[in-house]
């Protein structure tokens, strides 16, 4: 067994799915006025980051891009027991597509350290393209484990299970990894206690949160700004159309009772073909 | 401002052809490969370049000569023990090679929206530095022009971009997403939105190996089994009836009334909106819409649902769509065959009572009348 693994959880702040604030004409996000949360995904790749730590001992940073309110999600990863997090945030990344940020975000791992293991969301809920977790693989040159559902350590490798279509597939593999975590595995956990009371603490004293908290930028990860933001993005969002609205024929169904209303129903819309024999 | 920009495009070019990158499972060759087939016959049509397909695995048998009937011009075989069963970095390893030994980089490289296509694109868009969208819903090649002065080298007219359609965050807006500085040029698209070709048994294409070289570090990661769980209930994207629940259950416990809904139903299978999968309400499998699967079942009753566009595009090529919503603002009712506005547990219970009725009316039809 290792003795200690050095282990990073990369997550985003999103916006909200329930509200629709902040949503530009042209579809793009106007993400000051969205209301913002931690990326549903990355629940998940949490909750996989602390069990990794709990089980076989070590330590886990949290890293994020984002603007400055991105802080936010990297407290509520304090609070359930992250040990240090690091906040990626410079105007010049504004615009990144997938492989740009995954060229940041690279940057930025090799910044803080050299993981053992790196754990992503299976994707995030506003961009929805599971791209980034491998796309960062890639240029770490190592191998991954996507769409992962559970995992142990034994030996120094990582046997995990990871969906593919209509069952599943049994692997194991070196590290360093990189795992992207999929919504089938364990939910994530309840703030600790003790994590809780720290962020609390930590609130309060600016100076006190710099030592968990570390903002940094292009310059400090020596990334190439090039690289980065609408210049480093091979694609663009080059139009946006309204999707058509379908049909428009529904057919209301209106009833007395529930009872005239449901055999309404089954009646136009033939269901009785449909039924167990 | 009417600054003058002289933009050198003999870097750019525009030639190439259009590359779909197979997919099979333990030799059972998926049919988004053949969708994606479909789609860049019409691609490469449009471009008058060829479709060529690039296969890996292991005794692959008749699959090369399948994928010529489906519409590929010109079949590249990687036939290696070690590429038996998909891992990331052998096949990776395969797909960079044969890239890079094209003397012209493929214009429009394809992949599925698969568990699979998903793990590997990303890792070849980022080796190549190149553009990838996924989870396309449409695939189209046209012009575009780039005015934007952010990048000066990027400014030009492109006459034949690939256009990656796919949905994009909010309610109602596809956006169009172009990358045709560089090429291969590359998407994913959904299983079962695209439409595969008539196979043509006496279609003529070439079929090559090509050779296999990987290395020690493409074997990091091993595959100790693979088990496909084909006994376990009825696969959504073949199921005909689908009963699926969104937020508006309330609760994880309502997708107990909807699994007695389902058995009412011959062939019949278990649906979610993303919101409930995200709560953990029901497990990913059962997720329909654009991060989950495409279907097409005869019967689509979805209930709870609101029907935003990231939902529909999975559902909305049902047979009949019946929605039970207590908002009558709802979007699905906007596109849904049937409506009822009302609540769930009021109107299922009814519904599985009354379908039993017909169904233990049917061996005596005679004593229906007399209810």
């Amino acid at each position: 067994m290792s003795g200690s693994l050095n282990i990073f959880v990369l997550v985003k702040q999103v916006p909200d799915q329930g509200s629709k604030a902040g949503l530009n004409p042209d579809g793009t996000i106007d993400r000051a006025k969205a209301k913002r949360m931690l990326n549903p995904f990355d629940r998940y790749a949490l909750q996989a980051a602390l069990h990794a730590k709990k089980c076989y001992g070590g330590r886990v940073t949290a890293i994020s891009m984002g603007p400055p309110p991105a802080v936010e999600v990297l407290l509520e990863t304090l609070e359930h027991g992250v040990d240090e997090a690091f906040l990626l945030s410079d105007r010049r990344l504004a615009a990144s597509d997938t492989l740009a940020t995954a060229y940041a975000l690279f940057r930025t791992v090799s910044y803080v350290g050299k993981p053992d293991l790196v754990f992503c969301g299976l994707q995030t809920t506003d961009g929805d393209t599971a791209q980034v977790g491998p796309q960062l693989a890639e240029r770490m040159g190592l191998p991954q484990i996507t769409y992962c559902e559970d995992f142990s350590i034994e030996d120094n490798k990582v046997h995990g299970r990871r969906i593919i279509e209509g069952g599943y597939q049994k692997v194991v593999s070196e590290m360093p990894l990189l795992v992207t975590v999929a919504n089938s595995y364990h939910p994530l956990e309840y703030k600790s206690f003790r994590g809780a009371w720290k962020v609390r603490r930590l609130a309060r004293n600016e100076e006190e949160l710099k030592k968990f908290i570390h903002t940094i930028d292009l310059d400090i990860v020596k990334a190439d700004p090039d690289r980065t933001g609408l210049k480093g993005s091979p694609t663009i969002v080059a139009a946006t159309e309204k999707v058509g609205e379908l049909g428009g024929s529904c057919k209301m169904h209106e009833g007395q009772s529930v009872e005239t209303l449901v055999q309404s129903v089954i009646k136009e819309s033939q269901l009785e073909q449909f039924f167990v024999a | 401002m009417t600054e003058q920009v002289e933009v050198d495009l003999s870097s750019f070019s525009p030639k190439g052809d259009v590359l779909v990158i197979a997919e099979h499972i333990l030799g059972e060759l998926q049919p988004v490969t053949l969708e994606l087939l479909g789609a860049g016959r019409i691609l490469s049509d449009k471009m008058e370049r060829k479709l060529k397909c690039l296969v890996m695995g292991y005794n692959l048998g008749d699959i090369p000569q399948k994928l010529v009937e489906y519409g590929a011009d010109e079949v590249y075989v990687a036939d290696h023990e070690e590429l038996e069963k998909y891992r990331t970095l052998p096949y990776r390893r395969v797909v960079c090679d044969f890239l890079e030994s094209q003397s012209e980089p493929p214009h429009t490289c394809l992949l599925g929206s698969t568990t699979t296509g998903r793990d590997l694109a990303p890792r070849i868009a980022a080796h190549f530095d190149t553009g990838l969208t996924a989870d396309c819903t449409e695939l189209d090649i046209g012009p575009y022009e780039h005015k934007s002065k952010v990048d000066p080298t990027k400014i030009g007219l492109y006459p034949n971009c690939l256009y990656a359609i796919r949905p994009s965050f909010g309610e109602s807006l596809k956006a169009r997403i172009l990358g045709p500085w560089k090429n291969p040029q590359m998407a994913t698209t959904r299983p079962g939105v695209m439409t595969p070709l008539k196979p043509d048994s006496k279609r003529k294409g070439k079929i090559e190996r090509i050779a296999v070289n990987l290395k020690p570090e493409d074997h990091r990661l091993v595959v100790v089994e693979t088990v496909r769980e084909i006994a376990k209930g009825v696969k959504l994207t073949e199921a005909d009836v689908i009963v699926a629940g969104g937020y508006g259950l309330g609760t994880a416990d309502g997708f107990d009334v909807l699994k007695d809904l389902a058995a009412t139903f011959e062939n019949s299978a278990l649906g979610a909106s993303r919101k409930v999968v995200d709560l953990g309400w029901i497990p990913y499998q059962h997720q329909v819409g654009q991060t989950g699967k495409t279907v097409r079942p005869k019967l689509y009753i979805a209930c709870g649902i609101s029907g935003a566009i990231q939902h529909r595009v999975g559902m909305s090529k049902s047979g009949t769509i019946i929605a039970i919503n207590k908002d009558p603002d709802s979007p699905i009712f906007k596109f849904a065959h049937h409506g009822i506005v009302g609540d769930i547990y009021q109107i299922i219970p009814e519904m599985i009572k009354q379908f039993k009725e017909i169904q233990s009316g049917r061996g005596v039809k005679e004593v229906v009348g007399s209810h």
